[in-house]
């Protein structure tokens, strides 16, 4: 494994913001972020959306091995230099089922929580979108519209 | 010469070696650890180690002058002893403090390389073809 892809919800601040954070770690693994409204998460995995990217939080690697969840987000820090011993803690069978405990919650309730936490606005989506789904930016906001 | 310049010389002729006797088994032993931290890259282990040495015997060395001067001129041998006693006693919990944090240091650089080399901890839920771009 050399390469992880996540796939995140670019309609929605929080999830912006962890990508954000995110990218700025230093990383082992080099971690590329693909918004799930883009064509780009479509073309490059193909039958992608059979694992309903829009749920949970997507980590793929660059052999196509899948995690969902709780265990993206242990591959995501995993990938991190400075938290990898987090993930290791995470993975322990007694924490692993309040991880994915917590990681189902805050998938569930990413909306109510990016305008509780930072006030999303209906408008700033598109700007999100904008931002994150380029090029086209048509083929982007019709798709997947159900989020 | 009087008693407080035979202080000094003792104090000096025990701390120096002292110092350079830790410094010593800083550089041969924590070579392993190094070695191991940088992926057996001996050249790389082998630099890092001389550097971290360098600071040991420059804060150290600095230290045992700083601390060299003694108020009150001792009296008689008895003063003489403790006086030397009680200076190189101090410079030995600084030595002991600078090798345990020396250790620390290794021991993280170690745990480090260690992080590297883990496999990932949870294991795919599926498979997607990847197209190739």
């Amino acid at each position: 494994m050399n390469h992880l892809y996540v796939l995140f919800d670019a309609q929605c601040e929080l999830c912006v913001r962890c990508r954000n954070w995110l990218a700025k770690q230093p990383t082992f693994v080099p971690l590329s972020f693909i918004a799930l409204q883009s064509t780009k998460a479509e073309r490059r995995f193909p039958g992608i959306d059979a694992l309903k990217p829009s749920e949970q939080l997507l980590v793929i690697s660059n052999e196509g091995s899948v995690y969902r969840g709780a265990h993206a987000w242990i591959m995501c820090l995993w990938a991190l230099q400075n938290y990898r011993e987090y993930a290791q803690r995470l993975a322990h069978p007694i924490l692993l089922p309040f991880a994915r405990i917590v990681c189902e919650l805050l998938s569930r309730n990413r909306f109510f929580l990016s305008r509780a936490l930072f006030k999303q606005e209906a408008q700033s989506v598109a700007r999100l979108l904008a931002a994150h789904c380029r090029p086209p930016q048509t083929l982007c906001s019709n798709s997947r519209a159900s989020v | 010469m009087t008693l407080i310049v035979w202080t000094y010389i003792v104090y000096i002729a025990l701390s120096v070696p002292l110092t350079v006797w830790v410094a010593h088994t800083l550089h041969q032993n924590g070579r392993v650890f190094l070695i191991d931290s940088f992926h057996h890259n001996e050249q790389l282990a082998d630099s890092v180690n001389h550097l971290l040495v360098v600071g040991f015997y420059l804060i150290n060395i600095g230290y045992v002058a700083l601390a060299l001067k003694e108020g009150i001129a001792p009296a008689d041998l008895r003063q003489v002893l403790e006086t030397i006693s009680r200076k190189i006693g101090v410079v030995m919990l600084v030595l002991g403090a600078m090798h345990f944090f020396n250790i620390f240091l290794f021991s993280r650089m170690r745990r480090r390389a260690l992080l590297q080399r883990v496999p990932p901890p949870v294991p795919p839920q599926a498979h997607v073809p990847v197209a190739t771009q």
